[in-house]
C-alpha cells in the first residue's frame, strides 16, 4: 500500500496495478525521475507489475520515501498525459497538416 | 431568502461539451501547474482544476475556462476556428526554420593576445600564422554563404582575436558586398573582438560598411581581468577604450558586450550589472560557462553547477527589473528570448534555442583551416578531438553535400524536442531548444538524458521563474512584457 514502503538493501519494492497506471506511464515516470533512483520494472502478471526503486548507496529512509512519493505523483501526471495524448493526437496531426498544407514542403504524391 | 447553490445560472450546470486541444503540462510550484500549447501560449492552473479540465468536466463558468478557450487549450461549439488559428500560428513560428541558414561564422584566425582561462576555442599564440584562414578558403566559404536561400545573411567574424587577421576580414567584406549586388540579400557584418587591436583604419572600414562589433565585458575591472589575462596589458581598460572609440566613430548602437559567469562573479551579479549600467549598456546577457576548450582543461566549468547559475540569474534579473522600475531601461537577453517565445507570434531568431536545433540550418561555421562545422560550439568540440559536428571542407564539399550528405540530417532529426524523451511532454518545450553539442560534450550523446542535463535544468529554471514573476509580481510583469516585443 502506498506510504507503507520500506527501504530494504537500498531499494523500495512496489506492486502497481496496470489497470490504474498504464505500463507506458510507469516507464515514463521512471525515466523522468532517473536522477533520484533507478527503477527496475518487472513483467506484467495478472494486472500487476513489480517495480523496484533502487537508490544510491547511503540514501536515507526519508529520502527514499520522498522519492517514492514523487514517483506516485509523477504516475498520476503521466496517466493524465496519456489521456491528453489519446484525445488530442489526431487533432495535432490535423493542425500540423493544415499548418504546412500550402508551404510547398510536401510533395503532392 | 437566497436560492442557494441549486439555483445558479444554466451555464454553471452545463454538461461538458468541449474538446481538448494538444497541450503539455507540468508542475510550476507547490500545487500550481503550467499548461502550454504548441504555439507557446500558457495557462497556470491548480492541480485539481487541471485534472477537472482534462477529464472534460470544467464548467464554462469556471474562472479558467475563458483563458483556456482564448489561448487554444480547448474548443467548443462557439470556437470552431480554433484549429485554423492554431495552424496559422504554428506555421508562423516555423517559418524561420524554412528560411534556412542566416548566420555564417568565419573563424579568420585562432591566434589571440589574451589567454582567457575559460576560452572555449583553444586559441593559439599570436605568432603562429598557420592558424589564420587562407584567402582561397575564405572565397570558397563565401560561395557557400550565397547558396543559402535565406533572404537575410549575417556574416560574423570570430577568432581567436579576429582583428589579428583584419586584412582577411576586409577582403571577405568587400567580396561579399560585391557578390551581394547580384543577390540582393539583407547583408550584415559583425566582428567579435576584444578590441585591443582597434585602430583608425579598422574603425573607418567598419563605418563604411556599417559593421557591428561584439566584445567581452565580464564586469568590474577585478572580475573582468581575473580570467582574461592580456599579455603586456590590461584587458578591462582595453575593452572600455575600444567600446568608447566604436561609439564615438560608428554610433552608440554599433558595439555590444557579452559577459561570462565565472565562479568569482557568482556572488557579484549586481556588480556585473552595475558595470554595464556605468558603461551605458541597455542590455546584458547573463551567460554561464560552456563546457568546451580551456574551460574544461582548467576545470573552471566544474566550479559551479546549474543551480548556482540559476541563483545568480534570479538575483540578477531582480536587480535589472528594479533598475527598470527606477527609470533605467535595460533588459536581460536570455529572458527576452524566452519571453518572445511566449508572447511574440514569430519568436526570436536566436539559433541556439530552436527545435530542430539551429546547427547548420540556422548557423554554420567556416573554420580557419577550411573545415565546415554545424555550429561554433561544434568547432570548439572538434578542437578537443570530437569531430561529430564536422560537416565537410570548403575545398571538397558543395552546399548540397554539406546539407544533405553529411551527418547533419541525423543530428537534426535527433534534435527535435517534440520526439525526445521527457522533452516531448515538458510544458517548457515551446520556450526551449535543442543543444546537441552541449549534450555530446557532457554526455557523449547528442540527445542526452534530460533528467541529468544541466542545460535542461537551466532552461526549465529560467522559464519557470519568468512565468512565476508574470503571474505573481505585477511590477515585474510590466517590465518583462516590454521585453517580449
Amino acid at each position: 500500500m502506498q506510504g507503507d514502503e520500506k527501504l530494504v538493501d537500498g531499494a523500495i519494492a512496489l506492486r502497481l496495478d496496470v489497470r490504474t497506471y498504464r505500463l507506458v506511464a510507469i516507464k515514463k515516470a521512471a525515466y523522468r525521475l532517473a536522477d533520484r533512483f533507478t527503477a527496475v520494472i518487472g513483467t506484467v502478471d495478472a494486472d500487476f507489475v513489480d517495480v523496484t526503486l533502487r537508490f544510491r548507496p547511503a540514501t536515507t529512509e526519508a529520502t527514499a520515501r520522498e522519492g517514492t512519493r514523487a514517483f506516485y505523483q509523477e504516475l498520476l501526471d503521466q496517466e493524465l498525459r496519456e489521456h491528453v495524448a489519446e484525445e488530442t493526437g489526431q487533432i495535432r496531426t490535423l493542425i500540423l497538416a493544415q499548418a504546412f498544407s500550402r508551404t510547398g514542403l510536401f510533395d503532392n504524391e | 431568502m437566497t436560492l442557494g447553490a441549486h439555483f445558479k445560472v444554466r451555464s454553471e450546470f452545463a454538461s461538458s461539451s468541449y474538446r481538448l486541444l494538444p497541450l503539455r503540462f507540468g508542475r510550476l510550484d507547490g500545487d500550481r501547474y503550467v499548461a502550454t500549447n504548441d504555439v507557446g501560449e500558457y495557462v497556470v492552473l491548480h492541480r485539481e482544476d487541471l485534472e477537472t479540465f482534462i477529464r472534460g468536466e470544467l464548467a464554462p463558468s469556471h474562472p479558467s475556462y475563458r483563458a483556456l478557450k482564448s489561448r487554444h487549450f480547448l474548443f467548443d461549439d462557439s470556437s470552431r476556428v480554433a484549429l485554423d488559428l492554431l495552424a496559422l500560428k504554428y506555421r508562423t513560428r516555423a517559418e524561420r526554420t524554412a528560411n534556412f541558414t542566416g548566420l555564417h561564422i568565419f573563424v579568420v584566425t585562432l591566434r589571440c593576445d589574451h589567454s582567457c582561462h575559460y576560452c572555449q576555442v583553444s586559441r593559439q599564440t599570436e605568432d603562429r600564422a598557420s592558424f589564420d584562414m587562407r584567402r582561397e578558403h575564405a572565397d570558397k566559404a563565401l560561395a557557400l554563404v550565397f547558396r543559402s536561400p535565406s533572404p537575410a545573411i549575417k556574416i560574423e567574424f570570430q577568432g581567436g582575436e579576429s582583428l589579428l587577421n583584419f586584412s582577411l576580414i576586409r577582403h571577405i567584406v568587400e567580396e561579399a558586398v560585391r557578390v551581394n549586388a547580384f543577390h540582393g540579400k539583407d547583408l550584415q557584418f559583425v566582428i567579435a573582438s576584444n578590441l585591443t587591436r582597434l585602430d583608425d583604419e579598422i574603425l573607418a572600414f567598419c563605418k563604411q560598411h556599417q559593421i557591428y562589433l561584439s566584445t567581452s565585458l565580464d564586469g568590474p575591472e577585478d572580475l573582468h581581468n581575473a580570467h582574461r589575462p592580456l599579455r603586456d596589458g590590461n584587458s578591462y581598460r582595453a575593452a572600455l577604450a575600444g567600446i568608447e572609440r566604436v561609439r564615438a566613430t560608428l554610433g552608440p548602437d554599433y558595439v555590444s558586450a557579452l559577459m561570462t559567469t565565472t565562479p568569482e562573479s557568482l556572488g557579484r551579479v549586481t556588480d556585473v550589472i552595475d558595470e554595464y549600467v556605468r558603461r551605458g549598456f541597455r542590455s546584458i546577457f547573463l551567460r554561464s560557462l560552456s563546457p568546451y576548450g580551456f574551460a574544461v582543461r582548467s576545470k573552471l566549468v566544474r566550479r559551479y553547477d546549474a543551480s548556482d547559475w540559476l541563483e545568480f540569474y534570479r538575483r540578477g534579473l531582480a536587480h535589472i527589473i528594479d533598475l527598470n522600475l527606477r527609470g533605467y531601461s535595460m533588459r536581460e537577453e536570455l529572458s527576452a528570448i524566452v519571453l518572445q517565445k511566449m508572447f511574440s507570434p514569430t519568436g526570436p531568431g536566436y539559433v541556439d534555442l530552436q527545435s530542430p536545433a539551429g546547427i547548420g540550418i540556422g548557423a554554420i561555421v567556416y573554420n580557419y583551416d577550411g573545415s565546415i562545422y554545424a555550429s561554433d560550439e561544434g568547432r570548439m568540440l572538434a578542437e578537443m578531438g570530437d569531430q561529430t559536428f564536422r560537416l565537410g571542407h570548403v575545398d571538397t564539399d558543395s552546399f548540397e553535400s554539406v546539407m544533405k550528405e553529411s551527418s547533419l540530417i541525423d543530428v537534426l532529426e535527433a534534435s527535435l524536442l517534440e520526439s525526445a524523451p521527457m522533452c516531448s511532454e515538458c510544458p517548457f518545450l515551446p520556450y526551449c531548444g535543442s543543444d546537441p553539442v552541449f549534450h555530446r560534450a557532457t554526455m557523449t550523446d547528442t540527445l542526452g538524458h534530460k533528467a541529468f542535463s544541466a542545460f535542461c535544468q537551466k532552461q526549465m529554471g529560467v522559464s519557470r521563474h519568468l512565468i512565476q514573476l508574470i503571474e505573481d509580481n505585477e511590477p515585474a510583469r510590466d517590465v518583462l512584457m516590454g521585453w517580449a516585443r
